[in-house]
């Protein structure tokens, strides 16, 4: 729920370093805006973040994104955009069988990233988390993805396995109980999972 | 959201490290199929089974393919078969055994525990039956598996009940003579034994337990011994107690797998979740071995001296990592080390490192007792029967479950090597020292008071 009524989506990219976060709430505060949301990430020394803001005036996306721009300190340069946020939340999934983990390992080559999104794509599957990492020649892809409720699980994993094989890569898809029991307290992520998962 | 390095870990541990749920065991009371007519026992024993357990194979393999685990097998547990077959006879007794075997086989389990008597104060007449049919039972029936407890802490040692059992052991040998003896594989002499143990041949279901329940063994020490194999390998000054502390979080992880499977099948099955037992359970895979994790562990020949603090270190970690992972742990959750299921192990004996002796030792801080011993065919009753009496006087005194399954290979001397195939591995025959020499002391019979410990009120 937003501090104020009117609501924008700020993507900021830099090269990493210390303050850009600072800058760039202190640019937003300084037009009487809230940061309602944000999240950040740093890969291969470049950051990027992303915000919702609110401010209890309309404002132009551009000017927003011209403000700050200009936050950037000496010579770091920031590329932002801003956009008007969706009144609704998005893109919300039909009833699901619960979140999954792909995780795919392998010789990296070109095609690894598209082969897999596109079949999960094709199946409706959306990716709410991404990675993926170059070592060596190996490459490591791990994706979490919310599946819904009508799909065998057992034929997206033969699929997903196939499709590995086919490139040489070792693909695994789980459901992320897994990996919440194994590493973190509690035994699942909500109380009721059990039940909620079983039901499918 | 799940953190990269968290999923990273868990992908090595399942697939590097061939984490798996080794049992799913259900246990099933069966008191209701009770029947003056054999016919109809048997009939009502076999629609009990099938309605609850008919699903269980395939409801495992539906939960393990969701989380990428494989559950390797899928048990039943039932309430002391001794129960039934009171005011019945042996041939009463193997037709029942046999129901068993043809409904464990239809429901795709590959074994069914619980013909059992427990006789740790006396036999009554449905005990008697029970223990005299083992030999016909336990040769002519592949699944079936047999437990008999003969003490416990409150009762202390049933001498009559284990002097009967190194007799009817030699017997069950002679019947699986083909078969090296086997016959003796499937079948386990327990002092406090659980009521919710998953793991056979030891399994049933105890008298204070719900209707039906799935109860759970972990994956083996495989696992274990490759997180330890890895953090040495990082090259880091660790002491004694950084490599408890790694196997302590290695077996809170394998906890956490069990208890989500189990409570998963559970629910899909509609019965109680009972239990996860913590126990290491070897197999003969290379690598899949308690002797592999004292190796890591820095006693280059198992049997060495330092052996039994090394296994009571890793009993130990085990359990404190398996009891903050699950608040219903059960069942004998310590280390296993039967010799011909631990490749390992198994040629320490070979090598002459490792003698009956130690094995007693390190079972006093370890579970379960003297597990898979090829020991001599022409073994007296007596030895025998002073084996069992010396390892359940550490469980009596301990108040730990001990257990011992010891195979009387007909025709076979001290270093023979006997192969029992498959999951039950190869051994070779273990010298019995001093064999012949308690005959006297069993004879006595009668019971061994309960010790001290069981006046704890």
């Amino acid at each position: 729920m937003s501090r104020f009524p009117h609501v924008y989506v700020m993507n900021v990219m830099s090269n990493d370093h210390p303050g850009i976060v600072a800058a760039v709430s202190e640019a937003v505060e300084s037009l009487g805006g809230n940061i309602d949301a944000c999240s950040q990430t740093v890969l291969g020394g470049y950051f990027t973040l992303i915000m919702i803001v609110s401010v209890p005036q309309p404002v132009d996306p551009d000017a927003l994104a011209e403000r700050v721009r200009d936050s950037g300190s000496g010579n770091s340069e920031y590329q932002v955009m801003v956009r008007p946020a969706l009144t609704t939340g998005g893109f919300t999934p039909g009833e699901t069988a619960g979140r999954f983990v792909i995780t795919a390992f392998g010789t990296d080559q070109p095609g690894i990233v598209r082969r897999f999104s596109q079949y999960l794509a094709g199946k409706d599957i959306n990716i709410v988390d991404l990675y993926g990492d170059r070592t060596g020649d190996e490459f490591v892809m791990i994706g979490q993805v919310e599946i819904p409720a009508h799909w065998d699980i057992r034929m997206l994993q033969a699929d997903l396995e196939q499709m590995g094989a086919d490139l040489g890569f070792t693909v695994k898809l789980q459901h992320e109980n897994v990996f919440v029991a194994t590493n973190q307290l509690r035994l699942t992520h909500s109380p009721q999972g059990l039940a909620h998962h079983a039901a499918h | 959201m799940l953190r990269t390095d968290e999923i990273l870990s868990t992908i090595h541990m399942l697939h590097a490290e061939h984490l798996d749920v080794r049992t799913v065991t259900l246990a099933l009371n069966i008191e209701d199929c009770a029947a003056p007519n054999v016919e109809h026992l048997c009939k009502k024993l076999r629609q009990k089974i099938h309605s609850r357990a008919s699903r269980l194979v395939e409801i495992c393999d539906k939960v393990g393919t969701k989380y990428g685990i494989p559950v390797i097998n899928k048990r039943l547990a039932i309430t002391p078969a001794a129960t039934l077959l009171a005011g019945h006879g042996r041939a009463a007794a193997l037709a029942m055994a046999k129901t068993l075997d043809a409904v464990a086989a239809e429901c795709r389990v590959d074994f069914i525990g619980g013909f059992t008597a427990l006789v740790q104060k006396g036999i009554s007449s449905g005990d008697e039956c029970v223990i005299q049919s083992l030999p016909e039972v336990l040769a002519q029936t592949q699944r079936v598996c047999s437990s008999v407890n003969v003490a416990s802490r409150k009762a202390g040692i049933n001498v009559d009940a284990l002097h009967l059992m190194g007799h009817v052991l030699l017997k069950i040998a002679a019947a699986t003579a083909d078969r090296r003896g086997f016959g003796c594989a499937k079948l386990v002499t327990f002092a406090n034994i659980p009521e919710d143990n998953p793991f056979m041949a030891g399994a049933y279901m105890g008298s204070g337990e719900p209707e039906a329940a799935v109860n759970i063994g972990v994956s083996g020490p495989g696992v274990v011994s490759s997180a330890l194999r890895r953090r040495i390998a990082l090259g880091e000054k660790l002491t004694l107690g950084d490599l408890a502390e790694e196997i302590k979080i290695t077996s809170f992880r394998v906890t956490r797998v069990g208890e989500l499977i189990g409570r998963e099948v559970a629910q899909e099955l509609g019965v109680a979740f009972g239990i996860v037992d913590l126990s290491l359970a070897p197999t003969p895979t290379v690598g899949d071995s308690i002797g592999e994790i004292l190796k890591t562990l820095g006693i280059s020949r198992i049997g060495a001296p330092g052996s039994t603090a090394a296994v009571a270190m890793l009993n130990d970690a085990v359990k404190k990592g398996g009891l903050f992972a699950s608040s219903s742990v059960g069942g004998l959750s310590g280390a296993f080390i039967p010799v011909s299921e631990d490749a390992t192990l198994a040629e320490a004996v070979g090598q002459g490192h490792l003698v009956l002796e130690k094995l007693e030792a390190m079972t006093s801080v370890c579970s379960v007792g003297l597990d898979m011993i090829a020991i001599p065919g022409d073994t007296p009753a007596e030895t025998i029967a002073a084996l069992i009496a010396d390892e359940m006087a550490i469980g009596v005194v301990n108040d730990k479950t001990t257990a011992v399954r010891l195979i009387p290979v007909p025709g076979a001397k001290a270093g023979d090597v006997v192969d029992f195939g498959g999951l039950f591995g190869s051994t070779p025959v273990m010298e019995v020292r001093n064999s012949g020499a308690s005959d006297a002391f069993v004879r006595f019979g009668g019971r061994i008071p309960a010790p001290l410990q069981a006046l704890r009120n």
